[in-house]
């Protein structure tokens, strides 16, 4: 390249690095709109009871406002001849036929996750799909539609949140074999060893046949398991990264290890953590569904999409308790894992590796 | 420490060891560095060259002190004295903590200079680092520093905001320069600072260079692996083969007449207008280079040396006097033999 040409190109706006890989991660539609539907849906998966739940959004009763996705309000308070907490969708037929100007509003799906529909409907579940009930009703009569999305909403959660609890403890580790190297690699490299053979599945197994495993002690099980081979790569980043000629300047400038591995190692060391993240997601995301295929996972009622399979496993002539349930997770694998793609092309070392 | 000296290096060696087995025992180590010894005077450029892996890197980063970062268990033994304000001090004996303060008298311009910047910070950022630790400027003088030397290495203050991708070999070279000035040092160690460039570029840094030197009132040891490209910007080289220097003397000297059969060969493979010089009497070096793990006993270029002896084997031999200021590394040669 001539001091020339680079003079003229000097007149473009300048971007660091992450600017420019975020730039060409948009230009990969697939990914991109993969990236923007799951970010869309995961969010809006927070506030999931405004479309999908038992719950009214807003009760018009006498006159007064009441919002009972904030609050309990027994049937009684709405005038229902009911035991316990108000059922909205009767609530808002009675209004509909009393004519007295009450009104109840109801979310666009009106159906809870865990909320048992037998009394309000004809047969022996499970029922099949219908026009009300999108995905049919499970063995207990509970909505599939309302379970998959309070599911989807508890699935990302738990596999970002472990992803990320891993990646803390396998980034500190890595970097702490790859950045002091010698003896303190040599010897942590072993213990990751011995520690790597461990059977993790038994050990969930074991766990979950002494105590009922609950969201935290799962995140911390799988946390546990999870650091190990993203440690790997960034032990290998910070060895090879610490070698660069940037570092020994920042050392023959007299910078500080803190200086060094914060300002100058780390930064240069993220790409494969990132490019990684979103298969470490996927991958998540599948053992909590094998884990709840296999009873070990999260305690019922929870929504859980393996807990549906097994389910439509061993009812296998309903075919929508399984077949709902592997749409949804194969659509959301699919998903994130175009989203590692895009990213992984974004960030692809070969095109930026003369200028790291 | 002599008068005219800045730096002087006293039977510097450097081991890295090389270790094996499955509890870390050292079975080997490579003599980077063995026992070189070599002074810099004040204001000079001292040419250092060799070819590559012959250890002149290593004595750099010997001499700024940063081989203990990298290489935890090297072994380093001998003196670098340098001269600054508070009286001399031998950078060796100082752990990094005292190392620390006198990092800004001595500062390194390094090989490649894509590797050299650290490519998220901006440029401006990069510059601004060293002061960082060894002024107390306010931000405000920083940046003004910063846009003073972006412009004193031939490129705008504006550039301060863009990134070290956004700009060539030549131009990160000068960037690295510019860091490298930040401090006002009196000492820059040079390490093959154009061999990465094309050729039409390296004058540019190398002119660049010795502009800065006159006005910063630098004193460079100026490492390359090529004798043409040190030969008329030092007033000495030193040349080194396997980890030692083998001939020592001022530039014109070295260049038009070199002693040692090393610089003899080294000289003779490069294509110089010379009518004087004969088909003849260019020697070809042969045979591999030795790895510095394996180094040939007592003259370590006897493996490839044309008039090599069995006494040769025996000891290392030391630099003597052959002509005016000129000292070389072999006991059989002597300055009279020209041989270009
Ligand atoms: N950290 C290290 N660990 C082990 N060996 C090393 C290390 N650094 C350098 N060496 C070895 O020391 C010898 C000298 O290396 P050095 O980098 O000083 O050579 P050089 O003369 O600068 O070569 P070049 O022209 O290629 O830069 C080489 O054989 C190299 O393999
Ligand atoms: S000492 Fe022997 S081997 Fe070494 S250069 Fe002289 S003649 Fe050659
Ligand atoms: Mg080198």
């Amino acid at each position: 390249m001539s001091e020339k040409t680079d003079n003229e190109k000097s007149t473009k706006v300048s971007a660091s690095i992450f600017k420019k890989r975020w730039r060409k991660f948009k230009t990969l539609k697939r990914g991109y709109y993969s990236f923007i539907a799951i970010v869309v849906l995961f969010t809006l998966s927070f506030i999931l009871p405004l479309f999908i739940g038992r719950d009214a959004l807003i009760v018009n009763y006498n006159g007064n406002y009441h919002f009972p996705i904030f609050k309990y309000y027994s049937a009684e308070s709405f005038g229902q001849n009911l035991q316990g907490e108000a059922n909205y969708r009767m609530l808002k037929q009675q209004f509909k036929e009393e004519e007295k100007g009450n009104w109840v509003l109801m979310p666009v799906y009106p159906f809870g996750p865990n909320e048992n529909l037998l009394s309000e409907m004809d047969g022996n579940p499970p029922h099949p799909p219908s026009a009300q009930h999108w995905a049919g009703t499970d063995d207990r009569g509970r909505d599939v539609f309302a379970r998959l999305a309070y599911g989807f909403n508890i699935g990302l959660s738990f596999s970002i949140i472990v992803t990320f609890f891993a990646y803390f403890i396998g980034v500190s580790i890595g970097a702490t074999l790859g950045f002091f190297g010698g003896r303190v690699d040599f010897f942590g490299l072993r213990l990751i060893e011995v520690w790597s053979t461990l059977p993790f599945l038994y050990v969930i197994i074991i766990i979950s046949s002494i105590i009922q495993p609950n969201f935290i002690l799962l995140v911390f099980i799988l946390m546990m398991f999870g650091w190990i081979g993203i440690s790997y790569y960034i032990r290998g980043e910070f060895y090879r990264e610490k070698a660069r000629d940037y570092v020994s300047a920042a050392v023959s400038m007299g910078a500080k290890n803190k200086t060094i591995i914060f300002k100058h190692v780390l930064p240069n060391s993220l790409t494969p953590v990132i490019s990684y993240a979103p298969f470490a997601i996927v991958a998540n995301i599948f053992s909590l569904v094998s884990l709840d295929f296999l009873g070990f996972g999260l305690p019922p009622p929870t929504p859980s999409w393996g807990q549906l399979m097994q389910q439509g496993l061993s009812n296998i002539e309903n075919w929508w308790l399984i077949a709902t349930p592997l749409m949804a997770l194969f659509l959301t694998l699919l998903s994130i894992t175009f989203i590692g793609e895009a990213i992984r092309e974004a960030f692809d070392p070969k095109v930026y590796s003369r200028l790291r | 420490m002599k008068a005219e000296n800045i730096l002087e290096i006293k039977d510097l060696k450097v081991k890295f060891p090389v270790t094996g087995g499955l509890l870390l025992r050292k079975v080997a180590e490579v003599k980077a560095v063995d026992g070189v010894s070599l002074e810099m005077r004040k204001g000079e450029t001292l040419g250092l060259v060799g070819e590559s892996g012959c250890g002149k890197s290593t004595i750099g980063k010997a001499v700024i002190n940063i081989l203990k970062f990298s290489s935890p268990d090297v072994d380093i033994t001998g003196e670098v004295w340098i001269k600054t304000d508070k009286g001399e001090i031998d950078l060796l004996k100082l752990n990094r903590h005292d190392m620390r303060q006198h990092r800004g008298i001595i500062q390194m311009i390094f090989q490649d200079p894509y590797s050299s910047l650290n490519a998220r910070l901006t440029v401006g950022q990069i510059i601004e680092e060293p002061m960082l630790y060894h002024t107390d400027l306010s931000k405000n003088a920083r940046l003004e520093r910063v846009s003073w030397l972006l412009e004193k290495v031939g490129l705008q203050p504006e550039q301060s905001k863009r990134y070290p991708h956004e700009f060539s070999g030549g131009q990160r070279q000068r960037i690295g320069i510019a860091r490298s000035l930040s401090t006002n040092p009196k000492i820059i160690i040079a390490d093959e600072p154009v061999s990465a460039l094309d050729v039409s570029i390296q004058a540019q840094v190398i002119n660049l260079l010795q502009e800065l030197q006159n006005e910063f009132d630098l004193s460079i040891m100026f490492i390359a692996h090529d004798l043409s490209v040190v030969e008329h910007i030092s007033s000495r080289i030193a040349v080194m083969y396997l980890g030692n220097i083998v001939e020592l003397g001022p530039g014109k000297d070295i260049y038009h007449n070199p002693i040692h059969p090393y610089s003899r060969a080294l000289l003779s493979a490069v294509p110089v207008p010379n009518p004087k010089r004969k088909k003849k009497d260019r020697t070809i070096l042969t045979g591999d280079v030795p790895t510095p793990m394996n180094k040939p006993s007592g003259c370590a270029f006897r493996t490839r040396c044309p008039i090599a002896k069995p006494e040769c084997a025996d000891a290392i031999p030391p630099l003597e006097l052959k002509a005016e200021n000129h000292f070389a590394a072999c006991p059989y040669v002597t300055a009279d033999e020209i041989r270009v």
